[in-house]
């Protein structure tokens, strides 16, 4: 079903990919940590490699809990995607996840 | 000349001024009553609700006018705000006035485009009427944020805070998809399914809560609109058996609104849900409780039997608000808590005491699931960790919530739902939030998310400070911990004087 209108109604979607350039918005869930409401979402480069993904932007962030240790995490996994290799250390563009996707990690 | 009687003078003075156009064609003056699909067949069977006149009208709302200013000076004058129950509440208040007041007016600007674009003179009139209301609700509540102004955090920037603050963008959008909608749609959605089938979940606890914590300016408020909005909610199950009555071909369009609409309202009122059960000092009734009266027992027993008789089956997607009653409620309050750094309201941890009614108010979640969090919430407060979410919270593309709601029965699994369209990917809360989407993509893609605008570099920079600074918020007051707080401060202060007066 599309919109019903007396136009022809169509306009670009207001977060499309080249609106962020070479980046990519990625969001990331901490899913056995409840004080976490909702995942965080993060704007990075896909040239990014994963190290400084994480070291960067996901540590600082799960640093709100006073109890988070760096080296916790694991089981990384794009949602409806694939597992993520964090010793093979990949650009944040090779992981699979799409611009907009989640990224879920246990620890 | 005699007197003549209302229904003489409404009938002269609304429906006989009304005539049929000749020279042009009905459908270049109402050009915007055919493109939804709707069939109508006679505009003269909508009944009426009110028939009231433009001098009646005037003459009834002025009397009103008169008596509501006239409680806000005396509570002006007798220092009314400090005979809340606590400043605390002022936090739920705020949640009320920013969200609500500039819906009202934008239900103003709308109705007005109705009164202007429906082909029959009764609901053209009802339209009007209506109109005028939603301006006159929202300079009351004006009035009212401006008591609560002189005194507490928050409320000084509301209009500019509505067009950009976060949790101000799920009311803003809510509305934004109502009046963008074609006029069939916006009665289904405001009128109908927001005034009449879900109104009684918003207003009743704001205006009990009020009356509940000593907010007389708010009471006196809802006391004034009251009869306002009990004809807004005749306009809103009149039109819909109007256009159920017109047309067979209209009940599919009109279920598929009811559908949406039902879901769109639903998740707006988890705010009211969280108010509901966490800032009112003194509570009168749960989310879950007012949840089962309004809606299970009021619409799903009372009205919808009713509509069965036109084909209209219960709102798609309800079975889950039904499954989620038992939780929501603290799964949206905790989002509030953790990011109200970026909020111009304060929250804090419930006392013993509160902890103790959550419990006894929902036995079958609150304790195995809620109560260990807000144990943990206190453990890390007291070790000087107040919990903040640092970062940027996941979106429903829909709602715009922050993806918060769990698996319908599942309260450790965040539902996440997923959907690519022209090879773009779109998140969303909730099954009913995909729905919505699915059906009119190329609406959604345009959606103002606050986080992605953030990111976009729209919003004042890309810190924390300079975003709150964009947003009008002043960082330090309007937001964060509520027992570190200014508000908190002055009232003990505030209190303090008024015992040592007391005393002398």
């Amino acid at each position: 079903m599309t919109v019903k209108a007396l136009y022809e109604y169509d306009y670009p979607s207001r977060d499309r990919q080249e609106n962020f350039g070479a980046d990519l918005l990625v969001n990331v869930q901490w899913v056995n940590n409840p004080l976490f409401g909702a995942p965080a979402c993060f704007r990075a480069p896909k040239t990014m490699p994963w190290a400084d993904f994480k070291a960067q932007l996901i540590d600082p962030w799960a640093a709100s809990d006073p109890d988070y240790d760096p080296a916790a995490p694991k089981d990384w996994q794009v949602v409806g995607g694939q597992a993520i290799d964090p010793g093979a250390n990949p650009a944040l563009g090779d992981t699979g996840v799409a611009h907009k996707g989640i990224i879920i990690f246990q620890t | 000349m005699a007197k003549l009687s209302m229904r003489e003078r409404y009938s002269l003075l609304t429906r006989d001024l009304d005539w049929t156009p000749t020279y042009v064609d009905p459908k270049v003056v109402y050009p915007y009553t055919r493109y939804e699909g709707i069939k109508i067949h006679d505009w003269d069977a909508w009944e009426d609700p009110f028939r009231l006149t433009v001098d009646s009208y005037c003459k009834y709302q002025a009397e009103k006018d008169k008596k509501l200013y006239a409680v806000i000076e005396s509570f002006a004058q007798g220092q009314g705000h400090l005979h809340l129950t606590d400043a605390r509440y002022i936090n739920a208040l705020k949640i009320f006035l920013q969200g609500v007041t500039p819906l009202e007016y934008a239900a103003h600007r709308h109705f007005e485009y109705l009164a202007r674009h429906l082909d029959g003179p009764g609901p053209r009139f009802a339209a009007l009427c209506q109109s005028i209301d939603e301006l006159r609700h929202t300079q009351t509540e004006i009035h009212t944020i401006s008591q609560y102004n002189k005194y507490y955090s928050g409320l000084h920037s509301w209009s500019k805070m509505f067009d950009r603050v976060w949790y101000l963008s799920v009311p803003k959008s809510f509305f934004e998809d109502a009046i963008t909608a074609g006029p069939f749609e916006f009665l289904t959605s405001i009128s109908f399914s927001f005034e009449y089938l879900l109104t009684n979940l918003l207003f009743v606890p704001f205006m009990s809560g009020a009356s509940f914590n000593g907010d007389l300016a708010t009471m006196t408020f809802g006391f004034s609109a009251q009869s306002d909005e009990s004809r807004h909610m005749t306009l809103g199950v009149g039109a819909l058996k109007f256009l159920l009555e017109q047309d067979e071909a209209n009940v599919p369009i009109i279920q598929d609104w009811l559908d949406k609409w039902f879901w769109r309202g639903y998740r707006l009122l988890s705010l009211v849900a969280a108010m509901m059960d966490y800032m009112l000092p003194k509570r009168f009734m749960s989310w879950k409780e007012a949840f089962e009266l309004y809606f299970e027992e009021q619409m799903m027993n009372g009205l919808f039997p009713d509509l069965e008789y036109y084909g209209i089956r219960p709102p798609r997607h309800l079975e889950q608000a039904i499954t989620e009653k038992d939780y929501m409620s603290h799964q949206v309050y905790w989002l509030l808590y953790t990011f109200s750094h970026a909020a111009s309201f304060n929250t804090t941890i419930p006392g013993p005491d509160e902890l103790d009614w959550l419990s006894a108010s929902y036995p079958d979640t609150f304790d195995r699931h809620y109560r260990p969090l807000w144990d943990r919430a206190q453990r890390l407060a007291d070790s000087g960790h107040r919990f903040f979410f640092r970062g940027l919270p996941t979106l429903c593309q829909t709602c715009q919530i922050p993806m918060t709601f769990t698996e319908p029965g599942d309260m450790d699994t965040i539902s996440i739902r997923g959907t690519e369209f022209r090879g773009e990917h779109f998140n969303f809360c909730s099954d009913g939030c995909k729905w919505i989407f699915d059906r009119e993509p190329e609406k959604y893609v345009q959606a103002w998310l606050p986080v992605h605008q953030i990111y976009q570099g729209n919003c004042g920079g890309a810190t924390i400070p300079e975003v709150l600074a964009w947003y009008g918020i002043q960082n330090g007051a309007d937001n964060g911990e509520y027992l570190t707080s200014p508000d908190k401060a002055s009232w003990d202060q505030w209190k303090a004087a008024a015992q040592m007066g007391a005393s002398r």
